[in-house]
């Protein structure tokens, strides 16, 4: 085939995780092209206008540790930071900022255009080209032929993309945008697992027209956490958000009308997230709640539009105009977009590698929303390994993996391939086996040094961190060695914040951890020349260190008894139908989800503990030979 | 890579058994043993040693040192072939415990030798069939020995163990969401709770591998007051010879019984007094043993004479331990009067008319009475099975105090999640993706 361009890597997609591949394969050194449907609309959010949150702000930290670009966007976006579970220890403490949806967009696409070796094109894929098992480039519906050594697919939901409100349905990428149909079709074509998911979004609302004195707000933290290690200050001037309750009487208005609602009428076949419910949903599951809780999320400085947080619907515009009205302070308030329900196709992650690499072709990887996955987050960070992955393969480099025992990015890829989705995949923290050891603060010092040694993290941001990491060892050194004892001046005033039951003297160390102590009284009571460099943030982190230490081990020791076979790699193509005494069920199983340890495959579903056996002894002797 | 030991010969009583160890530890573990910090077996020579527990020798065995990787796993092993006593190999299998090595999983010999290239590909056929097999047992053992039962008895507990952590993971994960607030108090109650039943489980172990193994009961007391009597009568046989000469039973005999459907192992000893001679000597000495290795000693008291200071020792040698006086010759008339036994049960009992067995058998096995066939709960016989509630056990406690420290969620998480693995062991694994969908169906969980 002839082609009219020739890159290296090909990004199909220009949503959170096409954005990442995009940029990550550039700077990588590979020459690269994103494809996009819209070049305006690059980087848009198309649900809510916010990134981070619960595990998701663990993921955006690992992004930046590895040299991504998402925390750097949105730290200069963010209308109101604030860190989740401030009140919890420090392991599920995790950043959310709410985004002006127009500025975050714009950034983005600045951030891409600034990218050398990275070209940007509009268009639509409607082929792939495929010879022998690998692919060669694609063909575009107005007939450019572009040709590559590798593809990532970021196709969000607009493949196959079908959008309903109420009894209505069309198709649709994104509300006013064109579905892709044709690329669909071709993953069928290639013999792909294809299925339905669904997710949906609630109206936006005209800001003019709410009584804002009806609801309570929620301000942004007085002292914001960036995402980004590379970010020295928060530059947006900060909003606030309003919180509101439904009423019984809406409740029963939706009751009445689920009927109208085509996730009730079976209109609706693909699944939905159970994190991410609509109203009716909730007033159906939950019918005993006699209020559900909103909020009321300004999308911008410059804009008066509105996103109305918890009310995700598919019923018809009319009625949601007459919904929205029936909460107390939005009597009187217009819908400018309303929400939709969207059914989209995706691809069984259970074909890939943990590159993201479809395994059947060569060079084709998927990330986002293809695999089954939802949230801005776990789409940036599965676009960054397959941009990665991509341009190591255009560059003849060794594939690039994160394991699920060290990131939460390795846990979610982990998750996906060997166990596939039947839902949209969200990230929690109880997905990880070590979330004591997966704390936002310490993603640099977890995955840097794999950022660094890919080519994604320049030398001032490694100076840095390196320099970050040896103040903080230095903080340890101090946080142990330093002593209040029964003769020092401090020692009176600590004993009436926290009783010390008249011990002789006691390190900073153990002193942080009792009751009324405080990370800005350590640091007062540290050394001079140690005090003078440290932040009270660079004490926190060594303090969770010692607080969670014994508790990893404890962990480590138990899942080393029970599960000492993890790391045992299973060859790449055995033949689980040659094992003798497996049976049928268990080496199809295995079969679909391709395990490349004993680990992935003992976490796959429904596979007996005999199985197991049998499959271990087979590797071991294998492992061998 | 740690260190593992098992028992390689079959259970049951046998004229030899096979401990075996392998890992790095081995050697180390076997000078322990021997007691001697600088012994350097040959490899591959059998040695005769003395196995101590602390000053006690415990049994005179041979023992052989593989040195890695030439041996059968390929890693340093120890062969220790000891008496095939069950009571002398479970001793030995604890006391090496104790060391640094743990119980082998099913398999696991073979599988390190696999592991380390030990053999070829061309006896990987066997292997696998050698797997199968064991699979297999073990899956009939499984289905006969109570671990189906045991994982069924477990699932309210462990039910209730992810109710409590899909609490505390909500409260974490959903910290937007319009969440009832945590009351800690019943939280902590709960896990208590959990802790005492798990507990308990795991202290029915005692009595199950006393229903696996046999309860061993030992008859002792002076000469010629009718222990050998008692023996057949017991028995329901003559086994043991029976005259009027003080001293007939020289040497201590075994046998195998059932009392009420409970394997009892019954042994007659030498009467306990003065040395006559050497022979008799050692007779005595074996007394002293077979009553410190019994479960439950009977002591036979002749109740037509007054208590005798041979009597008044053996009373005071039994100390703490569990037993059963059997006050015998009831058909004659009494002279014994007995008080104070520290609240042991006595029985009154005639060998020759048999008046008194049936209240003697009962007494026998009322100290495990939890092993009563028609009352019995479940009960743990698989090291195994307690090794794992134990430590599940102890992953509760931790989380309990966490609780009293008022340490955050997913600190106290983290032992429930301990937990959580140690009794998936026994029933299966619950997978992160269960607990979420509880969450889900339990909260109105998302904006």
């Amino acid at each position: 085939m002839v082609f009219d361009e020739t890159f290296d890597v090909l990004v199909i997609g220009g949503g959170h995780a096409g954005c990442e591949a995009a940029s990550a394969s550039a700077r990588l050194g590979a020459t690269t092209a994103l494809l996009t449907l819209n070049l305006d609309l690059i980087g848009q959010m198309s649900c809510n206008p916010a990134i981070g949150g619960i595990a998701k702000g663990h993921l955006v930290r690992e992004i930046d540790a590895l040299g991504g670009i998402m925390g750097r966007v949105i730290d200069r976006t963010g209308i109101q930071f604030r860190l989740l579970n401030r009140s919890r220890g420090p392991a599920v403490q995790s950043p959310r900022a709410q985004a002006d949806r127009a500025l975050y967009r714009l950034e983005m696409r600045n951030t891409l255009e600034n990218t050398p070796n990275l070209s940007l094109r509009q268009g639509m894929v409607v082929d792939l080209s495929i010879r022998d098992a690998k692919v060669r480039g694609v063909v575009m519906q107005d007939g450019r032929r572009i040709g590559a050594k590798a593809v990532v697919i970021a196709a969000g939901t607009f493949l196959n993309g079908l959008i309903h409100a109420g009894r209505t349905t069309y198709s649709a990428g994104r509300a006013g945008e064109p579905a892709s149909v044709e690329l669909a079709e071709t993953l069928k074509r290639l013999g792909l697992p294809v299925g339905r998911l669904k997710t949906g979004t609630p109206p936006r609302l005209d800001g003019r027209t709410i009584n804002w004195d009806a609801f309570q707000s929620q301000q942004a933290d007085e002292r914001p956490v960036a995402f980004s290690f590379s970010t020295e200050k928060i530059e947006q001037p900060q909003i606030d958000c309003y919180i509101g309750y439904t009423t019984n009487d809406l409740h029963e208005r939706i009751r009445k009308n689920l009927h109208e609602s085509p996730l009730y009428s079976g209109q609706i076949k693909g699944v939905g997230p159970r994190y991410c419910p609509s109203i009716e949903d909730k007033v159906v599951k939950f019918a005993d709640k006699d209020r559900h809780q909103l909020f009321l999320e300004p999308e911008g400085h410059d804009t008066n539009e509105v996103y109305l947080n918890g009310f995700s619907t598919s019923l018809p515009a009319g009625l949601q105009q007459e919904l929205v009205r029936m909460v107390p302070g939005l009597e009187s308030t217009k819908i400018i977009r309303p929400g939709y329900a969207i059914e989209y196709d995706y691809v069984d992650p259970r074909e890939l590698g943990p590159d993201l690499q479809v395994r059947r072709i060569g060079g084709l990887f998927h990330a986002g929303q293809i695999n089954g996955t939802t949230g801005y987050e776990e789409a940036a960070c599965q676009g960054l390994l397959a941009g990665i992955n991509a341009a190591f393969l255009a560059q003849g480099r060794p594939r690039f993996g994160l394991r699920r025992e060290e990131s939460y990015i390795g846990v979610l890829v982990d998750d996906l391939i060997t166990q596939g989705v039947d839902e949209p995949y969200r990230i929690f923290t109880s997905r990880a086996e070590y979330r004591l050891a997966f704390r936002h603060d310490n993603a640099d010092e977890r995955l840097s040094k794999y950022g660094r040694e890919a080519g994604l993290v320049g030398d001032a941001a490694w100076e840095r961190f390196n320099q970050r990491r040896d103040r903080i060892a230095s903080i340890k050194k101090a946080l142990s060695g330093t002593r209040i004892r029964k003769s020092d001046a401090a020692y009176a005033a600590l004993n009436e914040r926290t009783p010390l039951n008249g011990v002789d003297s006691i390190s900073l160390e153990e002193l942080a951890k009792r009751p009324g102590t405080s990370s800005a009284l350590i640091l007062e009571l540290l050394p001079a020349e140690t005090k003078r460099s440290a932040s009270v943030e660079e004490i926190e982190f060594a303090l969770s260190d010692s607080l969670y230490s014994g508790y990893i081990k404890s962990q480590e020791s138990a899942i080393q008894r029970l599960h000492a076979h993890d790391t045992l790699l299973i060859p790449n193509g055995l033949n689980f139908r040659g094992l003798s005494g497996l049976s049928h069920e268990m080496a199809e199983r295995l079969e679909r989800a391709q395990p490349t340890t004993f680990g992935a495959a003992r976490r796959i579903p429904g596979l007996t503990p005999a199985a197991l056996a049998t499959l271990l002894v087979n590797v071991s002797i294998t492992a061998r030979a | 890579m740690d260190t593992i030991v098992a028992v390689s010969t079959p259970p049951g009583r046998s004229a030899i058994g096979v401990v075996r160890l392998s890992g790095p530890a081995s050697l180390q573990i076997l000078r322990a043993l021997v007691q001697q910090d600088h012994f350097a077996p040959e490899p591959n020579r059998v040695v005769l040693k003395s196995l101590l527990i602390n000053e006690d020798v415990l049994d005179h065995s041979l023992v052989t040192y593989f040195q890695a990787p030439h041996s059968f796993t390929g890693e340093d092993m120890v062969e220790i072939s000891c008496h095939g006593s069950p009571v002398v190999l479970r001793q030995l299998l604890d006391l090496i415990q104790t060391h640094d090595a743990r119980l082998a999983e099913p398999g696991e010999f073979t599988l390190r030798s696999c592991r380390n290239g030990k053999m070829n590909l061309s006896q990987a056929e066997a292997i696998r069939d050698l797997i199968n097999a064991q699979t297999q047992a073990a899956a009939v053992q499984a289905t006969r020995q109570l671990s189906g039962q045991l994982a069924q008895a477990l699932q309210p507990t462990k039910q209730e163990l992810v109710r409590v952590m899909v609490i505390l993971e909500s409260a974490i994960e959903f910290v937007e969401d319009d969440l009832p607030a945590i009351q800690r108090d019943q939280i902590k109650e709960t896990i208590d709770h959990l802790t005492g039943k798990v507990s308990s489980l795991a202290e029915t172990y005692q009595a199950g591998h006393l229903l696996r193994d046999g309860i061993r009961v030992a008859i002792v007391g002076r000469p010629n007051v009718g222990k050998s009597s008692l023996f057949n009568k017991l028995l329901r046989f003559e086994r043991a010879i029976v005259t009027d000469i003080a001293g007939t039973t020289r040497d201590s005999l075994t046998e195998a019984i059932s009392l009420q459907g409970i394997p009892v192992s019954l042994t007659d000893t030498a009467g306990f007094r003065e040395a006559g001679d050497e022979i008799e000597a050692i007779g005595i000495e074996r007394t002293r043993r077979a009553m410190a290795d019994a479960d439950l000693r009977v002591l036979v008291i002749d109740g037509s004479c007054s208590l005798q200071e041979e009597d008044r020792e053996i009373l005071k040698a039994a100390g703490e331990d569990p037993f059963v006086v059997a006050i015998n010759k009831t058909d004659l008339p009494q002279v014994t009067r007995l008080d104070n036994l520290n609240g042991a049960k006595v029985v009154h009992v005639s060998a020759l008319t048999q008046e008194g067995i049936p209240e003697l058998t009962a007494a026998i096995l009322e100290p495990f009475g939890s092993m009563d066939s028609a009352g019995r709960g479940l009960l743990i016989t698989d090291s195994r099975h307690y090794d794992l509630l134990t430590r599940a056990k102890r992953s509760l406690e931790a989380a309990s105090s966490s609780m009293d420290q008022l340490a955050g969620e997913e600190i106290v998480l983290a032992d429930l999640h301990n937990a959580l693995r140690f009794l998936g062991a026994i029933t299966g694994e619950t997978t992160s993706e269960e607990i979420l969908g509880q969450i889900f169906s339990t909260f109105c969980i998302g904006k």
